[in-house]
């Protein structure tokens, strides 16, 4: 394998509340980490995921406001009960669990990103490529996109 | 087995005296084996209808192609009525314009399982009273047991009798039983991850996106399926493994807290593929982690449509 593993981060854009951790993750996230941040977690639907693990992640990580938090209320809590059933369900399937992790964030961590970053990278490495699902063609092979 | 006159007596009756415009049940179909829905009119056209085990189309799939405030007489068993109170819940249709004429479900026949002993040529189809199934064929004829060819859904049914229906034709049968229904989705999650890819990928992958799964489910009313989305396009549209899978993996998905684990899917689709081992498992969890059954009780919104905080105990470690 290569050894840097393709890691997907969705991410919150109010859960970083610390400026100096969102330029980080906005200006210095490593290359093998793609980044999409989104208005809310509740934005996130589980097709965003499937997009993600069929594009060829080998994990992928969901940042969020702690419950009670969110900016509008309830997006975390709603989303969460359809993400965290997704990625069960993936598991039934063969992508398993703990390439899926879910982080929520409080407004007062701060620095945290970077270290579980770098645990979930460790944990990924771990865990090997994910080859039991098949991934999109790319698009200089005529793939749909990405 | 319900009574025949008794069921067509009833259709009559709601045609004439006004209550509904149209009755939807069986007609019987090109062959013995395939009884095909069909929509009466007038008293004289009940006359055709058919009831047997092996109708086994979701006729609540047709609900959401008629106008919504048409008064629909519907033959419903017990997946049936499920479905169409989950229907009602989203709003497809009103529960006051359907009349719903409920017959305890004794199970669908699986007719790929009589073919495979009798061969192609069916002449016909008895049910007898013993609980065996009389099949003429041109190779003969065959006495079947009746629990050895169910649909393998009908065969783990837990909810067989209607549970709003208007009026109940036959008697009721007794509950089945949930732990039987796990079994097979345990069975399944007990095995080593590479096996259960395996499994996917052989039957996801058999697929040739025609889409029978989706027209034969009566959840799947979307006006604009995911897969015919184009931009963005959510998943290869293909029959590329990844396009294969990635319609497996939403479709089912998408039926999350809304399956009544019926079986249309499995039994309308061309190929043979295996679709409940990924529909079960997500009515299974929405049982276990919210106690939901779809259908059951129309009030009650199911899990995916709903939020409380007592969630967060769950989630957050």
């Amino acid at each position: 394998m290569s050894e840097t593993p393709n890691l997907v981060l969705f991410q919150c854009q109010w859960c970083l509340f610390a400026p100096a951790d969102q330029e980080w993750v906005d200006t210095q996230l490593p290359e093998n980490i793609h980044h999409a941040k989104v208005p809310c977690t509740g934005r996130i639907n589980p097709l965003y995921l499937l997009n993600a693990v069929q594009g060829g992640a080998d994990g992928v990580m969901v940042s969020g406001c702690l419950p009670e938090q969110c900016h509008f209320k309830t997006g975390n809590i709603a989303a969460r009960r359809q993400l965290d059933e997704f990625s069960d369900y993936l598991d039934h399937i063969g992508y398993e669990q703990d390439r899926i992790r879910f982080l929520w964030l409080d407004l007062q961590d701060r620095g945290i990103i970077q270290k579980e970053l770098a645990a979930f990278e460790a944990q990924i490495t771990a865990l090997g490529p994910a080859r039991n699902l098949a991934t999109r063609a790319a698009q200089k092979a005529g793939g749909a996109n990405a | 087995m319900p009574d025949l006159d008794a069921l067509k007596a009833e259709a009559k009756r709601v045609l004439d005296e006004g209550i509904v415009e149209i009755v939807i049940g069986f007609k019987a179909g090109d062959t013995p084996l395939h009884p095909q829905p069909a929509f009466f009119r007038s008293a004289a056209e009940v006359d055709q209808l058919v009831y047997g085990a092996l109708c086994q189309n979701n006729l609540a799939t047709y609900l959401t192609r008629q106008p919504k405030t048409q008064k629909i007489g519907m033959l419903v068993r017990g997946c049936e009525n499920r479905s169409i109170n989950a229907l009602a819940f989203e709003g497809q249709h009103a529960r006051e314009n359907l009349y719903l004429i409920g017959i305890p479900c004794e199970g669908i026949i699986d007719w790929r399982k009589i073919v495979e002993q009798t061969g192609e040529e069916v002449i016909s189809v008895v049910e007898q009273s013993d609980n065996t199934i009389l099949v003429e064929a041109m190779s003969g004829y065959y006495t079947l047991e009746k629990a050895s060819v169910l649909h393998e859904s009908c065969a783990r049914c837990i909810h067989p009798n209607p549970v709003s229906a208007d009026v109940v034709i036959g008697e009721p049968l007794p509950e089945g039983n949930p732990a039987m229904a796990r079994e097979k989705v345990e069975a399944f999650a007990g095995l080593p991850t590479q096996e259960r890819t395996a499994w996917f990928r052989q039957e996801a992958e058999r697929c040739i996106r025609c889409y029978a799964c989706r027209e034969a489910c009566p959840m799947c009313y979307c006006e604009e399926c995911f897969v015919d989305h184009i931009t963005p396009r959510w998943t290869e549209s293909g029959t590329t493994p990844a396009g294969m899978q990635g319609w497996h993996i939403v479709r089912a998905f998408h039926q999350t807290g809304r399956c009544t684990s019926c079986g249309a899917c499995e039994r309308a689709c061309p190929m043979d593929i295996k679709m409940t081992y990924l529909t079960e498992k997500l009515n299974d969890d929405m049982r276990q982690k919210y106690g939901f059954e779809v259908g059951m009780d129309p009030t009650v919104p199911p899990p995916f449509s709903t939020v409380t905080l007592d969630d967060k105990s769950r989630f957050v470690i």
